[in-house]
């Protein structure tokens, strides 16, 4: 009896001194696998900007089969990085996301094909084989071939659509015409695997006109109306863009913080601090504030998709917010 | 609050009728009436349990959510099951349970076969499908071929070891009988062993089926063209249409159910000698 008061008293005490120095607990779906598409937030971790403002982040990373709206309906993150398309699709399709930040301001996604196909521009696409991700990242491509009225389900007139996973191969093996790449990441897996630039012939989709907002944060619409979710959500927004900035200014180290964060040992150095540079690309120009004009032309993007658009109705200003954001920044 | 009430009325009710039911002698119709009775009452659960918690739809969908969303999408659901069903599983069912067959046919013939083929068939079947199916994916592309491709491995040994156990299912009687009849290798196989064999054929054969439906829905989560069971399911889960990818649960379980149940009445029909088939006395 005295080792079991003992015993309670002493979980007591570990229990109210555990309490006392409890930050708050946050996780954060990211949208691929660790990479440095997410450096912003790995160097908030690692440098401490997350511990200055109380919080206590869990970073899950995603993958090619994850769908983090999926994630995050199902209650297993608190935020979710995520992209635009994918996020006003959910929001129609019943889960009420709402943008609380967009660190990204422009978009990395391509199609990269090889010169030896014949494909030139666009009109060359009917007839042709495409590698598309799935999950989420289909519908800036869907948007495009509706835009371009170049029906998605195969033969003659429209092309046919190859579900992609992970890696270059479908390019490589010559499965695909053309392939889904990112600026940052599978262009630059294509040009490792022995192919030179001089071989493809890429189209960026901000030169194209379809580009659509690519990462940004996104909560589910009731923690807004909790005070103490949205105070969470300021300091972590505050916190993600400290780390952001960093990344931008030291991109090789951030590099380096996300390799130290890869569990799964599949980065290399190389690719990592390539893929940073590149993507500081994408950040720079951004606060963390969306841009309103920025989320109307995207809007717009997804609407004009002809017989099949991406989203059926024009979502309104409550897909995204700047209560965090302002709070955050000001 | 009013659905979650219908719902235990429809529960109760369920049950009350089932249990009447299952008092009365057995008939062809008591005997198709309980499960259907008891399938009808868990949708109606179903449904009033989404309806009366509020479930999101991106989570459970309702029944009739998933009957309309059928209803819709019937030429996807069609253009799926003869991508995966009839390309992928039933090649793949008709090539490995056949290549099963022959394979087990020579076993019988050449002993040395046994104790060489049987043991690499335990080790092909071991293989995780998960592990296997990207890798025939890179091998035979994108489309049907290699679905088709892990269907066969799937089937094969199951097929293989049931053909070879029955095979040797013959007593001493029905063999010494044969050769009093001057009946040669290929007669005896012929008249006498094969039908013997039937029962296990057609058991393991009853396995393919089950099988070959799942090797090829799970191989299309690997890499596919954009249409196909496997692939609906896996990105209509990423695109949050949960009732298209409940509308394909229903169209894998019809055509589950329909291949297994093809395979049995052809059993029925075959081995009509065999206890297993013939009715009480």
């Amino acid at each position: 009896m005295k080792r079991l008061t003992g015993l309670f008293s002493l979980a007591a005490l570990t229990g109210l001194a555990g309490m006392a120095q409890a930050a708050d607990d946050l996780t954060l779906q990211l949208k691929w696998v660790t990479q440095a598409q997410f450096a912003g937030y790995y160097v908030a971790l690692d440098k401490g900007f997350y511990e200055e403002e109380d919080l206590n982040v869990t970073i899950k990373p995603g993958g090619p089969d994850i769908a983090p709206t999926q994630v995050i309906a199902g209650g297993g993150a608190d935020v979710t990085v995520e992209w635009m398309p994918a996020a006003l699709s959910a929001r129609e399709k019943g889960l009420p996301l709402v943008n609380i930040a967009q660190p990204f301001k422009s978009s990395g996604m391509m199609l990269t094909c090889l010169k030896e196909t014949g494909v030139t521009g666009p009109d060359d696409f009917p007839g042709r084989t495409l590698g598309v991700w799935f999950f989420g990242n289909e519908f800036p491509f869907l948007s495009w071939m509706s835009q371009l009225g170049i029906p998605t389900d195969g033969g003659a007139e429209g092309v046919t659509v190859l579900k992609q996973g992970f890696n270059v191969d479908p390019l490589l093996q010559k499965q695909a015409d053309c392939i889904s790449t990112m600026t940052y990441n599978e262009y630059w897996q294509v040009i490792d695997a022995g192919i030179s630039a001089d071989d493809l012939v890429t189209f960026k989709y901000e030169d194209q006109g379809v580009a659509t907002l690519e990462d940004g944060l996104y909560v589910l619409e009731d923690k807004l109306s909790d005070p103490a979710e949205v105070d969470k959500l300021t300091r972590f927004v505050r916190a993600s863009m400290k780390g952001w900035k960093w990344a931008e200014e030291n991109p090789e180290e951030a590099a380096m913080i996300v390799l130290d964060n890869d569990a799964t040992g599949a980065q290399t150095e190389e690719h990592q601090i390539r893929m940073m540079t590149e993507v500081a690309k994408l950040t720079a120009g951004s606060n963390g504030a969306l841009d309103p004009e920025d989320y109307e032309r995207t809007v717009q993007s997804l609407l004009s998709g002809g017989s099949d658009p991406v989203i059926s109705a024009h979502p309104g200003d409550g897909a995204w917010t700047h209560a965090i954001s302002d709070a955050a920044l000001n | 609050m009013g659905w979650l009430a219908f719902g235990l009325v429809a529960w109760a009710l369920g049950w009350w009728i089932n249990s009447r039911l299952s008092h009365r002698p057995r008939t062809r119709a008591t005997g198709l009436l309980v499960p259907v009775t008891f399938g009808v009452t868990v949708v109606v659960i179903w449904e009033c349990l989404v309806r009366g918690l509020s479930i999101s739809p991106v989570l459970l969908p309702a029944p009739t959510a998933i009957a309309a969303t059928f209803a819709k999408s019937i030429h996807i659901l069609w253009a799926d099951f003869v991508q995966t069903a009839l390309k992928g599983a039933l090649t793949g069912y008709i090539m490995g349970c056949g290549a099963a067959f022959l394979t087990a046919i020579a076993i019988d013939r050449f002993p040395f076969l046994q104790r060489g083929l049987l043991p690499v068939g335990n080790f092909v079947a071991a293989l995780p499908i998960i592990g296997m199916a990207p890798i025939l994916v890179m091998w035979f592309g994108f489309d049907w071929q290699s679905k088709a491709a892990v269907v066969v491995v799937m089937v094969f040994f199951p097929m293989l070891v049931n053909t070879v156990q029955g095979l040797s299912d013959t007593d001493a009687m029905q063999r010494d009988l044969m050769r009093t009849y001057a009946a040669g290798y290929w007669q005896m196989l012929l008249k006498l062993r094969l039908p013997a064999a039937m029962p296990f054929i057609f058991n393991g054969l009853k396995i393919a089926t089950t099988l070959a439906l799942i090797g090829a829905i799970v191989a299309e989560f690997f890499g596919s063209p954009i249409k196909g069971m496997g692939f609906r399911i896996s990105t209509s889960v990423g695109q949050l249409a949960l009732d298209l990818v409940w509308a394909e649960i229903v169209v894998a379980a019809i055509a589950g159910s329909g291949f297994y149940g093809a395979v049995a009445l052809l059993e029925k029909a075959v081995t009509f000698w065999h206890p297993s088939q013939r009715s009480r006395a």
